[in-house]
């Protein structure tokens, strides 16, 4: 029946080898979304993060697999080269990690396993769309799959008012930024006619239209939409409040895996498809780094919540690697790529260290939490203090690798001043990350910690409605979450040792970066 | 009928969308002015298209139609989470998470 | 196995030895750290061994090794590999720095049993070891400057063992600054050469040089620098003068360490450094010259010094840095088997000096005055033959190692031939003031009227431990101590009644007596024949060597030091009172020596004074004014509101974000409209 059909119908070719890992992820996120409907809540609770981390090993297995092809697929709206085939491996990793933070969390509970785990793997399968896009309506999709899971997630702890709150806020200001970019993406397809990145970039690269109003309205326009999903200062507003009310894995996820998508389509759309208008926004962009640098590391000075901290720090991070955009260069591209493999390690760890003392303690992501943690828990005292250092740019730390080539891009594309501004951006930064680790190391632990999780996390008393979305597990079971949580210990732990690994033997990450920066046609 | 005049009504109804979604206080309206930004985008996309005589404009605009019904879902589906936790329905009071 | 594999191992274990010692300091039963320590080294110099026998092997024109372990960042125009370099000349390091190093452990075993502070010391003595191990087998500047700072790091942590001790604090710190200076000087020396010939890799480094990287004239003005830089390096480690004030007060640490930081580990570096650089070294002939004349004023001076000290392990300090000024002068004119091999016999009768001298101060309950001590020849017997054996080798007695090592040196600076006669009269004069002072010290210590301690060890029934007195008290300023963690124990070994110390002390004695015939001039030239391929491309090695000069050193050699064991023995032994009316008589001189030539005072007045003082002036001033209120005041005010305004815009509003993004937009849209 079907071969008949398609001899008669000459339908597209579909190259489902290069497809492989997307339709890994979504396939799953089918899966779990069914499997989750059974009604075993040993099922629920046990098998729907397994087999998430079964979708998302499939995808890093067939990721493996297309290694060092160079095609186009879909009509030429993806592209598989090594650029997209990395930044999908660091996805992975991050997804991976949060699949493993989120395993007990009450979130995961709350929104019933299986949409949780589904909607994160559809997320996951927006960021490699959108690592992979070649024109613009493939961009908007990705963006759009990334962003609106993401939407849901930061609200799944239902019971609680600031993961609602962040959710909402989440999504008014990411649709606002969703529609700028929109509204960009039109101005530039109407100044060019066409969608696709290649045909743009030839479209630009003829005549005056580099200069033309209605593209440059169109790029100011995407400038502010993908600063706004990479949180540049000024559009990161969202960041921090966003950050904070999250369930803690999903700010792990959004932290690392966001913009890994955010700076994969940069990459793409500005160094392909915008490269000749480079002149005009390189400045804007370096201007805006430096401005994110500066707001990132002022804004986390003093503050007592981790998460905010750490959003804050995100923030600055995201202007660190916006040099390695700025330059335009290929040691531009695989700096940017290196540093966001290094923040994926970096983070994890920190965010791991923050999800263990949520359960462990009565006191939140507040720094407090972490007093005495060097004494208690050397395990987690440790990854969190590699993390902190690393953030900070200590050498043997694979983040002073990233920084060092991230000034070294900066300084060889002629932007010397913004790797002065990242050096001055990582001297503020001791100012927040170097509590952190007195607090671990200097500070007594708190007197008596009561680890009795369930009212510290769900804090409302009382017997509540049944919420939309809420699952009945829930009610029938409000005991303890904690207990033993060897996988956030092993997240922790690997996280932190990957960190300090590349910082002494980078050279692993240099070599799988390099193929990153060849692919883009640069110099 | 030239092309400008698309253009200015969808720039019209995008920058309606904007500054309702800076002045209004109430999530419902927000989304709704939130839809008014993307359809004005849409306008755009499609005056676009016609005017390159190709497709490509009007599929964008046709999948930004799909997502933009995602986002009102999800964001109505929010102010239902929020109303049984008898939070106010007013994004002002939103402000738990600042600094 | 290749010899490489035995270079790694030989870093491994010590490495290992430390972090058990460290991590296990709580679990490691008795006396376990100590042996856990000294095996880690003995299986290491078993390692250097293996990477001897594997060297000697391969065709002399293939014996230079290199192996990386990773490489650490080839990227942007470095070449940071995880190398080691592993010739002859890494080898006969590693051999004397393991083999010394083994049995100073096992002497601490038993000198150390009583401290507190046991597995944190052994773990200290393994990572000093591990620095220098790391220094000698460095493939490249990169590892050469790590293990460079490392051992300038386990010196200061072992020369302030005794934490509590103020005075062993200040001698670390003292020690910790002059070594920084050296290490500041090595960085920027690599920074001159790095800058010419674009790799950190030692051997490409020598290609480039003799390829041209600095100009094929002798003497360009940067490998010039680099080199003096790299002298800065060597000096500030090796303590030749002006950085030598922080060797002697280094004796504050526990007498092993003395022991390992002259004999072994660190004091030689800088004549390694100087070897391994030959070949920069030999295009650079001013820098050679200036090393030279350092190594000689060094050993002059050192020499005069050690003959007023009354600090036991203080003499033996002067005479380390004289000795030390003997081998820096040989490299740094080519005589660098010669060199080397004095490093190698000196490793031997230094070390046994040092635990002799640890022997007799354990007798003495942690007294090292030599005023307060005599008589100890019946007492101690076979510390007083340690102490003979070795002090004959110092002072160059045939057929004692020391002999035949210090002429080889002497031997090839004369036939330089010029000026460097004035150095091999220097060598002379300097081996004559050895003989004296070295026999002083003994005279002093071991004949003439047995004192209470030595009395008290002739009662056959004492114990093998003397305790302390009532009170402890610190042997340098009388400050009373306790024996808790941070002091020295409440116990002291002598040496005599130990047997791990007794082997140690058995086996360096050995060595001081026999490792000079190894290369007997002209007679044999194993050292030499060794050595070459490391330097295959030297002009220098190995001249023709004149047998009428080497007669006539040998025996002036033989003549001095005899001469001055006999007038030490006619002053100190003889006629008592002779020492004092020669003091009266040469009373400036007597003052000079005794004030150390006033090198403390000097470097005061030079160079702490007046930046205490400029210091002081910018405090009040400078600082105050413009660094507090101005820079740090402003920028950590500008901080301080920076931050204050960015948290006053995170309102929480998500009207007002969406806004300032509206704003925002705008912002970069009209920056945009401006390029058109």
């Amino acid at each position: 029946m079907i071969p008949l059909a398609t001899a008669h119908l000459k339908g597209p070719h579909i190259d489902f080898a290069g497809l492989s890992p997307l339709i890994a992820l979504l396939g799953g996120s089918v899966l779990v979304l069914i499997v989750g409907l059974l009604g075993s809540r040993w099922i629920r609770a046990q098998a729907v993060p397994s087999l998430s981390l079964g979708a998302l090993g499939a995808a890093l297995g067939l990721t493996i697999w297309q290694w060092n092809a160079q095609k186009s697929i879909v009509s030429g709206a993806l592209r598989i080269d090594d650029l997209a085939l990395v930044l999908n491996l660091v996805l992975i990793a991050g997804a991976a990690c949060t699949v493993l933070l989120a395993w007990r969390s009450l979130a995961a509970r709350e929104a019933a396993h299986g949409e949780f785990h589904a909607l994160l793997l559809s997320s996951v399968a927006g960021m490699s769309l959108l690592a992979a896009a070649q024109n613009t309506v493939a961009l908007f999709v990705g963006l759009e799959l990334l962003s609106i899971p993401l939407y849901v997630l930061c609200a799944t702890e239902l019971k609680r008012e600031h993961s609602l709150e962040s959710g909402l806020k989440y999504l008014i200001v990411g649709s606002v930024g969703s529609a700028t970019l929109l509204y960009g993406l039109a101005m530039i397809y109407g100044a060019t006619g066409t969608t696709d990145f290649a045909g743009i970039a030839s479209a630009l690269s003829n005549g005056s239209l580099a200069t033309d109003p209605l593209t440059l309205t169109g790029v100011a326009l995407c400038v502010a939409g993908l600063c706004f999903k990479s949180s540049i200062a000024p559009f990161h507003q969202w960041t921090p409040d966003v950050y904070e009310g999250a369930p803690t894995p999903v700010t792990a996820f959004m932290a690392v895996t966001t913009k890994v998508a955010a700076f994969g389509v940069f990459l793409r759309f500005f160094d392909v498809a915008l490269i000749d208008t480079q002149v005009s926004w390189g400045p804007a962009l370096a201007v805006l780094a430096t401005i994110t640098i500066l707001v990132g590391n002022v804004g986390a000075l003093g503050q007592s919540s981790l998460k905010r901290m750490l959003a804050y720090s995100s923030v600055a991070q995201a202007g660190y690697m916006l040099a390695g955009v700025v330059v335009s260069t290929q040691l531009g591209v695989r700096a940017t790529v290196f540093y966001l493999a290094a923040y994926l390690f970096m983070n994890m760890a920190a965010f791991a260290v923050i999800v263990a003392r949520e359960r462990q303690t009565d006191l939140g992501d507040s720094i407090g939490a972490l007093a005495g943690l060097g004494r208690e828990r050397p395990l987690l005292a440790w990854p969190m203090t590699i993390s902190m250092l690393a953030l900070a740019g200590i050498p043997a730390t694979a983040g002073f690798m990233g920084k060092f080539y991230l000034i070294d891009a900066a300084v060889s594309g002629g932007y010397t001043w913004l790797g002065v501004a990242i050096v001055v951006g990582s001297m503020i930064s001791l100012g927040y990350y170097l509590p952190v680790i007195a607090a671990m190391w200097m500070r007594e632990a708190p007197a008596a910690t009561s680890p009795n999780d369930a009212s510290v996390l769900a804090p409302t008393p009382g017997p509540l409605p049944a919420l939309a979305g809420g699952s009945s597990e829930l009610d029938e079971d409000g005991g303890p979450l904690s207990g033993s949580q060897p996988e956030v210990l092993v997240v922790a732990v690997l996280a932190g040792a990957a960190t300090i690994f590349f910082g002494v033997i980078p050279q692993p990450l240099f070599d799988l970066v390099h193929g990153a920066g060849s692919g883009l046609g640069l110099f | 009928m030239s092309i400008a005049w698309y253009l200015a009504v969808s720039a019209i109804v995008f920058s309606l969308g904007a500054i309702g979604v800076m002045t209004r206080r109430n999530p419902l309206v927000v989304l709704l002015c939130l839809e008014l930004m993307l359809n004005g985008a849409n306008l755009a996309l499609i005056a676009f298209s016609r005017m390159w005589g190709n497709g490509d404009g009007q599929i964008l605009a046709i999948v930004v139609m799909t997502v933009a019904a995602c986002e009102v879902c999800i964001g109505l589906g929010m102010i239902v989470a929020i109303y049984r936790r008898h939070l106010p329905i007013d994004v002002d009071e939103l402000r738990e998470l600042q600094g | 196995m290749s010899a490489t594999t035995y270079g790694w191992l030989v870093l491994l274990f010590p490495l290992l030895g430390m972090l058990v010692t460290a991590l296990g300091f709580r679990s490691l039963p008795g006396r376990s750290a100590g042996w856990i320590a000294t095996a880690a080294i003995f299986l290491s110099f078993l390692a250097a061994l293996g990477a001897l026998i594997k060297i000697q092997g391969l065709a002399p024109e293939h014996r230079q090794v290199v192996s990386s372990l990773w490489s650490y960042a080839s990227t942007v125009g470095i070449d940071a590999q995880m190398s080691i370099l592993v010739d002859p000349l890494s080898v006969f390091m590693i051999l004397v720095v393991t083999g010394v190093s083994t049995l100073i452990h096992l002497y601490s075993i038993s000198y150390m049993e009583g401290d507190r502070g046991f597995a944190r010391y052994f773990s200290y003595l393994n990572f000093f070891v591990f620095s220098m191990l790391l220094l000698v087998l460095a493939g490249n500047f990169l590892l050469l400057i790590t293990g460079w700072a490392f051992v300038g790091a386990a010196s200061y942590l072992l020369i302030s063992f005794w934490y509590r001790r103020t005075t062993a604090t200040s001698a670390g710190i003292k020690a910790f600054v002059i070594n920084v200076v050296g290490d500041v000087g090595l960085v920027l020396g690599t920074y001159f050469i790095f800058k010419h010939t674009h790799t950190l890799d030692f051997l490409k480094t020598f290609q480039a040089t003799s390829a041209g990287a600095f100009g094929h004239a002798s003497n360009e003005g940067d490998l010039v620098a680099g080199c003096i830089l790299l002298l800065v390096g060597a000096f500030a480690k090796s303590a030749q003068i002006p950085l030598h004030t922080w060797l002697p007060d280094a004796m504050e640490g526990p007498t092993p360490v003395s022991s390992l930081i002259h004999a072994a580990t660190m004091v030689t570096a800088g004549v390694y450094l100087i070897a391994r650089m030959h070949p920069l070294f030999e295009l650079a002939p001013a820098a050679q010259d200036v090393g030279a004349v350092v190594g000689a004023a060094t050993l002059l001076i050192a020499g005069t010094i050690g003959l007023a000290q009354t600090d036991i392990k203080r003499v033996i300090a002067y005479s380390t840095m004289s000795q030390i000024g003997y081998m820096i002068m040989g490299v740094s004119v080519g005589a660098y088997a010669a060199g080397l091999f004095h490093l190698m016999t000196h490793a031997f009768f230094k070390a046994l000096l040092f635990m002799a001298a640890g022997s007799i101060i354990g007798a003495m309950a942690g007294e090292q005055s030599l005023n307060r001590m005599g008589g100890f020849r019946k007492a101690m017997p076979f510390t007083y033959g340690c102490f003979i054996v070795g002090g004959l080798a110092l002072s160059g007695v045939p057929p004692f190692s020391g002999f035949f090592s210090k002429d080889d040196i002497l031997l090839v600076t004369g036939e330089r031939g010029g000026w460097h006669w004035i150095l091999y009269v220097a060598g002379y004069v300097g081996a004559f003031l050895t003989a004296i002072y070295t026999f002083r010290m003994i005279f002093r210590a071991f004949h003439g009227e047995p004192v209470a301690e030595a009395r008290e060890l002739n009662l056959k029934s004492h114990p093998p431990h003397l305790h302390h007195a009532e009170v402890p008290r610190n042997p340098a300023n009388g400050e009373e101590e306790d024996t808790d963690v941070g002091f020295p124990g409440p116990t002291h070994a002598i040496a005599e009644r130990a047997l791990p110390m007794r082997v140690a002390m058995g086996v360096l004695a050995l060595g001081a007596v026999g490792a000079g015939l190894v290369q007997i001039p002209k007679v044999d030239f194993v050292i030499d024949d060794f050595l070459r391929p490391s330097f295959a491309g030297s002009a220098l090695y190995e001249p023709h060597t004149k047998n009428g000069l080497l007669v006539f050193g040998l025996g002036l050699g033989t003549v001095l030091a005899l001469l001055g064991i006999a007038l030490a023995h006619r002053i100190w032994v003889v006629r008592p009172g002779m020492a004092t009316s020669i003091r009266e008589r040469f009373r400036p001189a007597y003052v000079l020596f005794v004030n150390k030539w006033y090198f403390d005072e000097l470097i005061d007045m030079l160079v702490v004074k007046p930046a205490a003082a400029a210091g002081l002036f910018a405090r009040d001033t400078f600082e105050q004014l413009f660094v507090d209120e101005t820079l740090i005041g402003g920028t950590t005010g500008i901080v301080r509101a920076g931050s204050a305004a960015v948290r006053a815009a995170q309102s929480g509003f998500v009207r007002y974000y969406a806004a300032l993004l509206v704003l925002g937009v705008t912002g970069v849209g009209f920056y945009f409209l401006l390029q058109t």
